[in-house]
C-alpha cells in the first residue's frame, strides 16, 4: 500500500515534468494527437468501406463492429499512455539508460513507465468512449446502472493484458540487443482482436484467446454490452486474463533485469 | 563509385541476416496478416460471389501478393534518417564523397532484397499451399509484376526519404512518420483494394502516389488489369517516380543550407 | 566498518559470434555460436569508510563492469559483494538509496527541463525530506557555484556545468558512498580542478567514501590515497599511491636542451657504459634521458655536461604516475602473474 502511494506521488511528479517538457514543444503535442486521430480514423474508414459492400461481418452488423472498435480504443489509449515502451530497447538497452534507472530507489519498471508517459494517447480513449456511446444508442441497447462499473472493470482487465504482453516483450531486449521485430508483430496481431472472433479459423481464434489474448482487449469484453452476442464467460474472463498476463509480464521483467548487461564496456 | 553503393546493399543484407529473431518474426507476421485478412475477407464476402469486381479467388490472391510485395518495398528509412538527423550523425555522413540519400536508398534495397529472397519466396510457396491462391501462368505478367514492385519500392522509399528529411525542419516528426505509415497501408491498397472505395474517393486517390505502391502491381498480378491497362499502370508508376524526385531534391537542398547555416 | 567488501567477484558475458561472409550469416540464421568472455576475474578488495579510492585500468580492463556490479546494475556471475551492508543486486531498491552514482558519459538529468525540476523529482524518488532537501541544495549550489544555472534546461548547459549539476543530483540524498565513473572526462582543466576540490571537501566534511574510475591520473594524484589497478579483469595493484610510485617509479628523467641540433645516436653515445639508460628525442635540439633508480643521476649528468655538446638548459623530472602506469601495462607486473596463478589454484 505504501509502495502504491509512493508510486502515485512519483506519477504526479513525472506528469508535472512531462507537462513542462511538452510546453516547450507545443506543436509536437498537437501533431501527435492529430496523428493518433488519423490512425483511428483510417481504421474506422476500413470498417465503413467494408460495410458498403456487405451487410454483415459474420453475423455482426456495422454498428456492432463499430461498437467493438469504440471499446477497443479505450483500453488501448490508457495502455499507450502508461506503457509507452516502443523504443525501450533502443533507449534503455542500446544507449544504456537502464544504468541510471537501476541506480535509483524505485521500481525499475515503474520508472521506465513513468519516464515515458504519453498523455495525448488518452484522447484516443475519449474518442473511443464517444464512438461506443454513439453505437450504443444506434443499436438501441438498454442501459443498466452497473454498465459503467463493468466497463471500468473490463477496461482495467484489457489494459493489464496489454501491459503484461508488452512488458514481457520489452524484456526480450535484456537478452538480445538485436532488433527482433516482435513489437510490430504484436501490434499487428492486436488489431485482429477488435473484429468478431468468430470469423477466424480455429488456429487464429486459439491464438487470439489464449496465447496472445488480444481478443480480450476488444471483442470479448465488448460483447458483454452487446445483448445479441453476449458471451458472459469470455467477457468475465477479461479481468482474470488481465491479472494473469500482468503477473506473467512482471515476473518475466524481474528475471530479465537480472540479465541486464549494460551498454559498452 | 557504383561498387560502393552495391556494398551498402550487401552490408544491409548481411545485417538483416544477423538478426535472426527479426527474420523469424517477420515470417510469422506475414503469415498471420495474410491469414487474418483472408478470413476477414471470407467473412466480408459471406455468400456474395463478387465484391467491388473481385471474385473470392482474386481477392485471396490479391491479399497474398499485396503483402508479399509489401515485404519487398517496406522499409524504415524515414525513422533511420530522422534519427540520424537528430543525433547529428547525418552531418558526418554528408562529409563522405557519396550521396547520403543514395546510400539510404541502397540500404533500403538491401533490406528489400533480403525480404524478397528469404521472406517473399518461401512465404509465397507456403501461402499457395494454405490458401486458394491462383498464380498467373503468363511469364510476361510475372516479369511486369517484378518491374512494377521495383517501382513500388522506389516510390515508397521516396516517400520515406521525404518524411525522414522533415526532421531537418521540425523538432519532432514522429507524428508525421506514423501518419505516413498509416496512410500508405490504407491508401496503397494493402488492406483495402481501391475498387472498394466509393467513387469520389477513388477519383481523389488517382491523384495521389499511394495506389501506385500496391494497388497497381497487385491488380496486374491478379489479372484485374490486362492489355493496355498494364502499360498504363506502369506509366503511372514511372511518372510518380519522376515527379517525386523534385520535392526530395528541393528538401535536400534546403536541408543542406540549414545545416551549413546552423552548423548542425 | 567496511564500506565495500568484495570477495572473489566474477562477471562473465556471453558474446555472440558472427560468422564471416554470406554463407556464415546464413548458417548463423539457423545455429548461433557463442563465446564466453570473462570481464572480471575473481577479484577481491575491501574499502573502509571514508576512503577515496581510485580504480584505474585500460579500456576494457573491467572497471565499469565492477562499478556496475557494486552499484547493483549488473548481477555478478559469482562471488560476494557487500556495499554498505547490502548485497547490491538483491536489495537494489533499498540499497541504492544509500549511494550516489555519477556516470560521466551519461546524464541523470532530464534533458528538456530546468535543472531544478530534475532535482525536485529526484528528491521525491529518493524520499528526501523537504527541509533536508532545501538545506542540502543551498549548500551544494553554493559550493559548486550553480546559482544562476538552476532554471536552465540541461541541454543548454556546457559539459562542465552539467557535470557539476550531475554531482548535485547524485548527492541530494546525502549518500555515504559516491561512485564516479569517469567524472572528469572531457572537461577543461579549470572545471577538473574545481570538481577535485569539491570531492576532497565532501570526503573531509561528510566522510563520504568515494570510488572513482578515471583515465586521468591527475585525478588520482589529486584525490586518492589508494589505488586499485586492473588489467584484463584482474587486480594487478592494490595499495597506496606513494608506494606505487616507490615500487615502480624506478627512475628519473632529465631533459637536456642543446644549442646545436643533435641526433639520438650522438646523445646515446654520451652515456655508453651506463646500464638501462634510455634516450628519447623531443625535437631537433632537445632530448630526454631516463635514468634507472640504481644509477646516480649526478654521474649521468656530469658525463653529459662534460661532453663536447653545448647545453643551454637542463630539467630533472620525477617520474609521474602516468609514466608508471604506462610502464606497468607495458611490462605486466610480477604481482599480476602471481595473482593469476593464485586464481588458477583457487
Amino acid at each position: 500500500m505504501q509502495q502504491m502511494i509512493f508510486n502515485l506521488s512519483l506519477f504526479r511528479e513525472y506528469i508535472a515534468n512531462y507537462m513542462k517538457t511538452k510546453l516547450t514543444y507545443r506543436a509536437d503535442f498537437w501533431v501527435e494527437v492529430f496523428s493518433d486521430l488519423m490512425f483511428s480514423a483510417t481504421n474506422l474508414i476500413f470498417i465503413f468501406v467494408v460495410f458498403q459492400h456487405t451487410p454483415a461481418l459474420g453475423d455482426w452488423s456495422e454498428a456492432e463492429v463499430v461498437f467493438v472498435y469504440g471499446y477497443f480504443m479505450i483500453p488501448y489509449g490508457i495502455f499507450s499512455t502508461f506503457t509507452n515502451l516502443w523504443n525501450f530497447s533502443e533507449r534503455y538497452i542500446a544507449k544504456g539508460e537502464m544504468d541510471r534507472i537501476l541506480t535509483r530507489p524505485a521500481g525499475s519498471l515503474t520508472q521506465v513507465m513513468l519516464e515515458n508517459v504519453d498523455p495525448p494517447s488518452l484522447i484516443g480513449s475519449l474518442i473511443g468512449l464517444c464512438i461506443m456511446g454513439a453505437s450504443w444508442s444506434q443499436l438501441g441497447l438498454a442501459f443498466h446502472w452497473y454498465d459503467p462499473l463493468v466497463l471500468i472493470v473490463m477496461t482495467l482487465g484489457s489494459v493489464l493484458v496489454y501491459m503484461g504482453l508488452y512488458t514481457a516483450l520489452a524484456t526480450i531486449s535484456f537478452y538480445t540487443d538485436a532488433p527482433t521485430g516482435i513489437a510490430p508483430l504484436m501490434y499487428n496481431i492486436q488489431n485482429y482482436g477488435r473484429y468478431p472472433i468468430q470469423i477466424y479459423n480455429k488456429g487464429i481464434r486459439f491464438l487470439l484467446t489464449w496465447l496472445l489474448p488480444f481478443a480480450f482487449v476488444g471483442v470479448y469484453p465488448a460483447s458483454f454490452f452487446l445483448e445479441r452476442h453476449r458471451d458472459l464467460v469470455m467477457a468475465w474472463l477479461t479481468p482474470v486474463m488481465g491479472v494473469i498476463f500482468w503477473a506473467i509480464g512482471l515476473w518475466i521483467w524481474r528475471r530479465g533485469v537480472k540479465r541486464y548487461r549494460g551498454a559498452g564496456s | 563509385m557504383a561498387s560502393a553503393y552495391l556494398d551498402f546493399i550487401r552490408i544491409r543484407f548481411l545485417t538483416m541476416l544477423a538478426y535472426r529473431v527479426n527474420y523469424y518474426s517477420g515470417i510469422v507476421i506475414y503469415a498471420i496478416n495474410i491469414g487474418a485478412y483472408y478470413f476477414m475477407w471470407k467473412a466480408i464476402y459471406g455468400s456474395a460471389e463478387t465484391l467491388g469486381g473481385f471474385t473470392v479467388a482474386q481477392m485471396t490472391t490479391y491479399i497474398a501478393v499485396s503483402w508479399m510485395a509489401r515485404a519487398f518495398y517496406f522499409n524504415n528509412l524515414d525513422r533511420e534518417i530522422s534519427n540520424e538527423i537528430r543525433d547529428g550523425s547525418v552531418a558526418v555522413q554528408m562529409t563522405r564523397p557519396i550521396s547520403y540519400l543514395m546510400v539510404k536508398m541502397m540500404q533500403g534495397l538491401g533490406e528489400g532484397v533480403f525480404r524478397l529472397l528469404l521472406l517473399m519466396v518461401p512465404g509465397m510457396i507456403v501461402v499457395t499451399f494454405m490458401f486458394p491462391v491462383s498464380l498467373p501462368t503468363d511469364p510476361v505478367r510475372w516479369v511486369i509484376f517484378f518491374v512494377m514492385i521495383w517501382f513500388s519500392f522506389l516510390i515508397n522509399t521516396q516517400l520515406n526519404l521525404m518524411t525522414g528529411l522533415f526532421a531537418f525542419f521540425v523538432e519532432n516528426n514522429e507524428g508525421l512518420m506514423r501518419m505516413k505509415r498509416v496512410l500508405i497501408d490504407l491508401l496503397s491498397g494493402v488492406i483495402l483494394p481501391m475498387a472498394f472505395f466509393p467513387g469520389w474517393a477513388q477519383a481523389a486517390l488517382n491523384w495521389l502516389p499511394f495506389p501506385a505502391i500496391t494497388y497497381l502491381p497487385s491488380s496486374v498480378f491478379t489479372g484485374r488489369l490486362a492489355g493496355g491497362d498494364v502499360w498504363n499502370a506502369l506509366a503511372v508508376q514511372a511518372i510518380w517516380f519522376a515527379v517525386l524526385i523534385v520535392p526530395i531534391l528541393l528538401m535536400w537542398r534546403a536541408a543542406r543550407r540549414r545545416l551549413f547555416v546552423q552548423g548542425g | 566498518m567496511l564500506a565495500i567488501d568484495v570477495h572473489q567477484l566474477r562477471k562473465q558475458f556471453k558474446v555472440q559470434k558472427n560468422r564471416e561472409g554470406l554463407k556464415g550469416a546464413m548458417l548463423d540464421l539457423f545455429k548461433r555460436e557463442h563465446t564466453e568472455v570473462m570481464a572480471v576475474k575473481d577479484i577481491s578488495f575491501q574499502i573502509p569508510q571514508g576512503e577515496i579510492c581510485g580504480y584505474i585500468g585500460e579500456n576494457g580492463a573491467g572497471k565499469s563492469t565492477t562499478i556496475k556490479m557494486l552499484t547493483g546494475i549488473l548481477v555478478p556471475t559469482s562471488g560476494r559483494i557487500l556495499v554498505n551492508g547490502f548485497v547490491p543486486h538483491q536489495e537494489r531498491e533499498q540499497f541504492v538509496g544509500s549511494i550516489g552514482v555519477v556516470f560521466g558519459q551519461r546524464s541523470q538529468l532530464w534533458w528538456d527541463i530546468g535543472v531544478i525540476e530534475s532535482f525536485r523529482l529526484l528528491r521525491k524518488v529518493y524520499k528526501v525530506d523537504e527541509a533536508d532537501f532545501k538545506a542540502r541544495l543551498v549548500e551544494l549550489v553554493e559550493t559548486l557555484q550553480l546559482g544562476d544555472l538552476l532554471n536552465r534546461p540541461v541541454r543548454k548547459l556546457s559539459l562542465g556545468q552539467r557535470m557539476r549539476c550531475e554531482l548535485v543530483a547524485a548527492l541530494l540524498h546525502n549518500p555515504s558512498i559516491l561512485f564516479l565513473d569517469e567524472p572528469t572526462i572531457g572537461l577543461d582543466i579549470v572545471v577538473k580542478t574545481e570538481i577535485r576540490e569539491f570531492l576532497k571537501r565532501l570526503n573531509r566534511e561528510y566522510g563520504t567514501t568515494i570510488l572513482l574510475t578515471t583515465h586521468d591520473l591527475q585525478d588520482i594524484e589529486a584525490l586518492c590515497s589508494r589505488v586499485i589497478m586492473l588489467d584484463d579483469g584482474r587486480i594487478i595493484y592494490d595499495g597506496g599511491l606513494e608506494e606505487l610510485k616507490e615500487r615502480w617509479g624506478k627512475g628519473r628523467e632529465v631533459q637536456f636542451q642543446f644549442t646545436d641540433p643533435i641526433s639520438l645516436l650522438d646523445v646515446s653515445g654520451l652515456t655508453s657504459g651506463f646500464e638501462g639508460v634510455r634516450w628519447t628525442k623531443e625535437n631537433e635540439v632537445t632530448a630526454k634521458v631516463w635514468i634507472p633508480r640504481e644509477l646516480n643521476v649526478s654521474d649521468v649528468l656530469s658525463r653529459v655536461v662534460g661532453s663536447a655538446a653545448e647545453i643551454s638548459d637542463i630539467k630533472i623530472f620525477e617520474t609521474n604516475t602516468d609514466e608508471i602506469v604506462r610502464e606497468i601495462y607495458k611490462t605486466g607486473s610480477p604481482e599480476a602473474k602471481e595473482q593469476a596463478k593464485e586464481a588458477v589454484r583457487g
